[in-house]
């Protein structure tokens, strides 16, 4: 049984990064923005769990992938509700249309 | 008395503690409680304060020893280091003597008399409180600087009878005349203080010691010579060309020591006493409350200076040079403020100029070498001029009850006829009038007489010559020329205070018709007859009016010293009981200042300028404003208007002060202000804020409140970072401290992740690759070596870096540390092999050129 190689995983890494990053700054949609959030996020568990393949004493690399997905769910969780509060207010979740507080 | 003496010992003398601190919680209550507690408590808590003291203050002096003086150590203050580095210590210790004593007396009697007299004269004043705050705060401050033991604890006390002058001048402050007397009495005092602190320095300097006692020690510590000019290393050679031939001597300019401390302390105690040239503040300062005038310009502040100059008079003494100045400016004084005080309308201001004219006395006293006369003049003037100043608050108290403007209030032209309606105030002010004119038997013929024929006898005895210098020599002129300046001075005084004495008090009322508003109920229906209006007809409206009790007591009790003090050192008749006891304290003068050959036993004739300066005075006096009651004076402003017009206005020194000091201070400060508005409000503080302001635009195009402008940053860091972390550094860190000796140099080059190292050029044979960072190259002297280290990281990306190593050569004639020659054997004497006789061992064993103790000599004896 042939592996893979950690460089495969590293590449699918940075790509899923890119995107996620190129999303975040692109669009204007907070849903999507909270999205390329979560992509991102995923991007670096996938790597950590490349690395703790290659190195696998401890399994801290799992290990931090979990708490990175803890942290993901509760930025989810709180920024949807931000989403939906800003909702309400403005009828809108257009990003640049969140400007109460400028001027 | 016995249980007194075991209380307060003659060297823990604590009652000094209660003199000083009754009028400083007086002033601490009255100053913080006084608006709550009512004028009733204010009034006694002021009297009480300084009564208070004035019974510790006769305690005192009843206490006082016939050797030595009374002193009380409160705390150490704090030690300077001196020239030989040895330790100044300066405690804030009290002594009293018979001088201290005797002015302690002064300052809280005459003190006490007019607190009482304030107590009545302020009665409506709101700031009734204030006053009286500030005057137990002067009081304290006055006994802090007699009764100081030494320079700096004194100088505490002279800048807060200054801070109090300053405070008591401007204390109707809403008008600006008051509050800018009250500033140019605190100006022109600073000049004065800033020659004081310089001879502090110079006695801790050439003395080592600021205590009376031990200045008086060491006071011949100052009979060096000072080189004052070139200052510094100055000289031809560092000068340009002329300036140098114009500037620098061929001898530099030495002085004593003694001559130096003299005239520093002098300056100060000219801004204290008002002195030529700082008088000037002294006239102007009758801006404040009259009581205030009476207290601190006649009483007791100004004479701080003559003070000054008795307790120092050790110093004095050693200085011919110093003394003649002193003597000649009080000389000139007297004579300038006579003259300005022959004409002037304002009944205070005619007081002020002879207050400055009676310093001048004083000081002629303390510059001959009588301290005693010049003390004593102090002493009775106190008494004199206060019953004068407060007279004549009495007249201006009586003028306010038709008058309500304080200037018109103190011309004495709209005066005149008094005596009718205040017969108190004109016996004691005529007593004093007599007592300063110098009438016989009163205090002040004494105290003058003695200060004149001090100035007539004395000779000065010259400290012995130094190498390169010569001493000032008293000329003998000079003693009888001050003489005769002085009657001079004393007929003006005679005449100008008997003229303020006839248009006060005798003639007609001349204060009828100057009421504001006022107006003769006849004037508008008197068409036939008299129309030259008699000037003595009283016109309806109040009259002039006596003052109260409390008012006139002070007044009678002054006037009773100002008639009968003088008993108390009347020399010429050998009366002189406190005379002895001031003599005790400048015994050290008798040494220096002697009777001029050719004076003696002219006492009682040179008595007689002295009372005919007072009959001549007094008779021109009596003929100009009581007999023809004004008119020649008047005849003179006309025919010299000039003279007069110069003299009235006070020779306008004033105005020249204005023109030269004032104008450059006025023109040296428009110079800082443009320099502080220019350099540092533009240049510094401008561009300054310029640039933070342009920071701050650019810096704001960044923050939009864009979320993913933030993010953006965000990432191009990362990737910063990342780059960072990709490519492999190679940075060394060479510690070369062993180089000289060892020729060792370790070198190591900063870790990180997955690195290895490749060093090449060590000399040594290295593995190709190696997690090893430090390597130890080893260097011949003189040796040179580049080493190279090459760095390969995970990504398998490579750099190098190159070190230069040196090791310096070693000095020619020094050969390495391995073939360095061995040191010089221990000399040995050469010892001959062979028989020896036994006794030449002895002298073979003593290196060369030491003398060999004889075998047989001395000290083999001792071995036996």
């Amino acid at each position: 049984m042939s592996t893979v190689p950690v460089e495969y995983f590293l590449i699918v890494a940075a790509v899923l990064f890119m995107v996620g990053s190129v999303g975040f700054l692109l669009r204007r949609n907070l849903l999507v923005l909270l999205m390329s959030i979560e992509l991102m996020l995923n991007s670096v568990n996938l790597t950590l769990i490349a690395y703790n393949r290659l190195r696998p004493i401890n399994h801290s690399g799992q290990l931090l992938a979990f708490f990175v997905i803890a942290v993901a769910a509760a930025e989810a969780a709180l920024g949807l509700a931000i989403v939906l509060a800003f909702f309400r207010v403005r009828k809108t979740i257009h990003s640049d249309e969140a400007n109460l507080l400028k001027n | 008395m016995e249980a007194l003496h075991k209380q307060f010992p003659q060297s823990d003398f604590a009652l000094i503690a209660i003199v000083l601190l009754l009028p400083a919680i007086g002033a601490f209550v009255n100053g913080v409680f006084g608006k709550r507690l009512g004028k009733d408590a204010v009034r006694l808590m002021a009297l009480s304060a300084i009564g208070g003291s004035f019974l510790a203050s006769i305690l005192t002096f009843v206490m006082l020893p016939h050797e030595g003086k009374l002193s009380w150590m409160a705390w150490r203050w704090m030690s300077v280091t001196g020239r030989m580095g040895q330790t100044i210590p300066v405690d804030v210790k009290f002594s009293v003597d018979a001088m201290t004593a005797t002015m302690m007396l002064v300052v809280t009697g005459v003190g006490f008399l007019i607190h009482l007299y304030s107590s009545e004269y302020m009665r409506k004043d709101p700031g009734y409180h204030r006053f009286f705050s500030y005057l137990n705060l002067f009081c304290f401050s006055m006994l802090v600087l007699i009764t100081a033991d030494n320079l700096p604890l004194l100088f505490v006390g002279w800048e807060g009878v200054g801070m109090c002058s300053y405070l008591l001048i401007g204390f109707w402050f809403t008008e600006e005349k008051n509050a800018k007397a009250g500033k140019k009495a605190f100006v022109v005092n600073r000049i004065g203080d800033f020659g004081l602190i310089v001879a502090m320095c110079l006695l801790f300097y050439y003395v080592g010691s600021i205590h009376w006692d031990g200045i008086e020690k060491g006071a011949s510590a100052l009979l060096t010579p000072v080189k004052i000019w070139p200052i510094g290393n100055l000289s031809r050679e560092t000068l340009p060309g002329f300036l140098g031939t114009i500037l620098i001597p061929d001898k530099p300019v030495q002085v004593y020591g003694a001559t130096l401390v003299g005239l520093a302390l002098f300056l100060g105690c000219a801004g204290k006493s008002a002195q030529i040239p700082l008088y000037v503040w002294l006239p102007d300062a009758m801006a404040g409350p009259t009581p205030v005038s009476a207290l601190i310009h006649a009483a007791t502040m100004v004479t701080a200076g003559v003070y000054l100059v008795a307790r120092m008079h050790f110093v004095f003494i050693l200085s011919p040079a110093a003394m003649a100045v002193v003597a000649v400016t009080g000389v000139c004084t007297a004579l300038l403020a006579a003259s300005i005080g022959l004409f002037q309308h304002d009944l205070k201001k005619v007081l002020a100029y002879s207050t400055v004219s009676q310093l001048g006395f004083m000081f002629i006293g303390v510059g001959v070498g009588a301290f005693a006369a010049g003390f004593f003049h102090v002493f009775t003037h106190a008494f004199f001029k206060a019953c004068l100043f407060l007279g004549a608050g009495s007249v201006i108290h009586a003028m306010h009850g038709r008058i309500h403007d304080t200037d018109k209030s103190q011309d004495m032209r709209n005066m005149g006829g008094l005596k009718r309606f205040m017969p108190l105030t004109r016996w004691t002010f005529l007593a004093s009038c007599c007592a300063i004119a110098g009438f016989p038997l009163t205090a002040g013929f004494w105290s003058k007489d003695e200060i004149l024929w001090s100035a007539f006898s004395a000779k000065i005895a010259s400290p012995l010559p130094l190498s390169g210098m010569t001493p000032f020599e008293w000329p003998s002129w000079l003693g009888q020329a001050i003489y005769w300046g002085a009657v001079l001075a004393a007929t003006m005084t005679s005449f100008y205070m008997f003229r303020a004495y006839f248009m006060t008090f005798h003639g007609n009322f001349r204060g009828w018709k100057i009421v504001r508003g006022w107006k003769d109920p006849h004037a508008g229906h008197d068409h036939h007859g008299h129309h030259e209006h008699d000037d003595a007809a009283p016109l309806e409206g109040p009259e002039p009016r006596e003052s109260p009790p409390a008012m006139t007591i002070p007044l009678v009790v002054l006037a009773a010293f100002a008639l009968f003090a003088g008993f108390l050192y009347a020399h010429p008749i050998h009366v002189e009981p406190l005379g002895h006891l001031l003599h005790g304290v400048f015994d050290g003068a008798k040494r220096v200042v002697s009777e001029r050959a050719g004076a003696e036993g002219m006492m009682w004739t040179m008595m007689a300028p002295g009372f005919a300066a007072f009959l001549a005075g007094t008779a021109a006096a009596m003929y100009v404003y009581l007999n023809k009651a004004g008119a020649p004076e008047r005849r003179f402003a006309e025919s010299m208007p000039g003279l007069y017009r110069l003299m009235y206005d006070k020779w306008r020194i004033d105005e020249l002060y204005d023109a030269t000091v004032v104008g450059m201070v006025d023109a040296l400060a428009d110079i800082f202000t443009m320099a502080d508005r220019w350099l540092v409000d533009g240049i510094l503080a401008r561009l300054t804020a310029m640039v933070a302001a342009l920071i701050g635009t650019l810096l704001r195009m960044v923050q939009n409140g864009r979320v993913q402008v933030y993010a953006a940053s965000m990432l191009v860091g990362l990737a910063g970072i990342g780059w960072f972390f990709a490519t492999p550094h190679a940075e060394v860190v060479v510690n070369d401290a062993d180089v000289r000796s060892s020729g060792e140099v370790k070198l190591s080059a900063a870790p990180g992740y997955g690195y290895s190292f490749h060093w090449d050029g060590t000399g040594q044979a290295d593995p190709k690759l190696s997690e090893r960072s430090d390597v130890t190259v080893r260097l011949e002297p003189g040796e040179k070596k580049d080493v190279t280290v090459k760095v390969k990281n995970a990504f398998g990306l490579e750099t190098s870096r190159t070190v230069s190593l040196a090791r310096p050569p070693l000095p020619s004639g020094m050969r390495a540390p391995d073939a360095a020659p061995k040191p010089p054997a221990m000399v040995r004497p050469d010892i001959p092999t062979g028989e020896i006789p036994g006794d030449q061992i002895h002298k073979l064993l003593m290196p060369r050129g030491a003398d060999a103790p004889s075998p047989s000599g001395a000290p083999d004896k001792g071995d036996k």
